[in-house]
């Protein structure tokens, strides 16, 4: 789980422009100025990084960091 | 005594620059006046027939735009977004506090954002229509920059871009003075924006035989009226203005940096890359703004030609400015020095025409060693020229045979 959370760490501040002391487990997405489109554009370098694709309708802007953790984990459990 | 326009006065309040000749007005005016070429070998052209080209120096999109909004956005906003943000803090006005219903934006744009749109149509072809970003319409879409800025100094009131291939700039100050006149808005942020410096545009623009073939010796290659000249250095750039009303300016006790008094646009309906030869559509776009601004040919002391170093265009620019004018403008191409940024010259070249009226000062056309002896006009070279300016004139020509025209005088 912390791997997951550290490698979105990354992927958030490499690729979304976020600030790494921005980025929290308990971050809400929207915060990070993360909207539906830009969580598309997190599905599709996601599935790159972890092998597996988020659609659209399992995250949304509300969510945080870590139920994307958790959600890359139970798609991709040896991530 | 004469009865004056029939509209409310409108005057130039802020300017903000991001251009081949630096970031920032600063920066840019400086390398302009020493006219001092920025064209240069471009890496990202590599390969192609035309590999030179005059790029923004050192512009870190991440740093001068900000992270969050730099990755969504394409390089066509960054330019504008920086460009936009110093002519706002210029002309004094805090967008924290504006009513901004009452700000409006009108940018000139003629290609959107090229980079992004071959980047993702490559990504079409090798990985598939699944990994396409999302991004990539609201990056490339040419109103997407109005969009953008309006978001970030809070202007709420009418937003367009207009598209007017290389006279967009000019079109968006033009049509922003109207929307100042009627009333529609008490402040416009207007200008233009352009970069597309991406193999497909520039290898296209090379094929119609429009571009310098210079490649051996870029920083020559843009040569507005010389002799010597074989067509345009490609560039990326914005300029903005802020754009008042004079009372509104003088109420809140703001910096006048000279009025705005007359915009004319025209059509050629001749064909659809080459300008007229004769110049009817030229003459007609320019005597429309100066009579728009009530002044009269004789007292043009400037003219920022549209002088892109292409060998149709200044010669058919140059017999219509001798035609309306005689010699007695001081005219110069600040493309010598610039390249030419498309949609984004007429808004840069507004910016210059401003800061000639309101310092006195005519940049010199760089590389221009020989006139080319069909050009009967006084072209400023080597070095500024010092003098009143009274009363400015400023081209821009689109492919599409769209010409518009700006009168900027002393406040």
């Amino acid at each position: 789980m912390d791997e997951i959370l550290e490698r979105i760490s990354t992927l958030l501040t490499t690729r979304f422009g976020v600030a790494e002391d921005e980025v929290a487990a308990d971050s809400v997405l929207a915060d990070l100025d993360l909207d539906s489109l830009a969580l598309v554009e997190f599905g599709l370098v996601a599935e790159k990084e972890f092998g597996v694709r988020i659609t659209e309708d399992e995250v949304s802007p509300n969510h945080t960091v870590s139920y994307l953790a958790e959600l890359i984990l139970a798609k991709a459990p040896v991530a | 005594m004469p009865a004056g326009p029939p509209y409310p006065e409108v005057v130039v309040t802020g300017l903000g620059l991001v251009t081949p000749a630096g970031i920032g007005v600063a920066a840019s005016w400086a390398r302009i006046l020493r006219g001092e070429p920025t064209a240069a070998a471009d890496p990202a052209l590599a390969g192609l027939p035309v590999d030179f080209s005059c790029r923004v120096p050192g512009f870190h999109a991440q740093e001068l735009v900000g992270r969050r909004l730099a990755w969504r956005t394409d390089r066509y906003t960054h330019l504008a977004l920086v460009a936009a943000r110093e002519a706002v803090a210029d002309a004094g006005l805090d967008p924290a506090g504006w009513d901004g219903a009452r700000v409006g934006v009108v940018i000139g744009n003629a290609l959107g954002g090229t980079e992004t749109y071959e980047r993702q149509q490559q990504v079409l072809r090798e990985e598939g229509a699944t990994q396409v970003s999302p991004m990539v319409v609201p990056m490339m879409g040419v109103s997407m920059v109005a969009g953008y800025l309006a978001i970030d100094v809070h202007a709420t009131g009418p937003n367009l871009v207009t598209a007017t291939a290389c006279a967009s700039g000019t079109t968006a100050v033009g049509t922003a003075l109207q929307l100042l006149r009627t009333g529609a808005c008490d402040v416009v942020l207007a200008g233009g924006t352009e970069a597309s410096l991406t193999p497909t545009v520039i290898a296209g623009f090379a094929q119609m035989g429009a571009l310098s073939r210079r490649s051996a010796d870029p920083a020559a290659a843009s040569r507005p009226f010389d002799v010597d000249r074989d067509g345009f250095v490609p560039a990326e750039g914005a300029g903005m203005l802020v754009l008042e009303r004079l009372a509104d300016a003088r109420a809140r006790g703001a910096t006048v940096r000279a009025r705005l008094a007359g915009y004319g646009a025209s059509a050629d309906a001749y064909h659809a890359t080459s300008p007229d030869p004769a110049g009817a559509g030229v003459e007609r776009a320019i005597r429309r703004a100066l009579a728009d601004a009530g002044v009269a040919p004789g007292e043009v002391d400037h003219v920022n030609a549209h002088g892109t170093a292409t060998p149709l265009n200044d010669v058919a620019e140059a017999a219509v400015l001798r035609r309306v004018f005689g010699a007695r403008p001081a005219v110069t191409s600040v493309k010598g020095v610039t390249g030419h940024s498309l949609g984004g010259a007429g808004g840069i070249e507004a910016a210059c025409t401003v800061l000639s009226v309101q310092h006195g000062v005519v940049p010199p056309t760089a590389n221009l060693s020989r006139l080319d002896p069909r050009v009967e006009c006084d072209v400023v070279a080597e070095a500024p020229r010092i003098m009143p300016v009274r009363v400015a004139v400023s081209n821009s020509f689109g492919f599409g045979g769209q010409n518009a025209v700006l009168v900027l005088s002393t406040a």
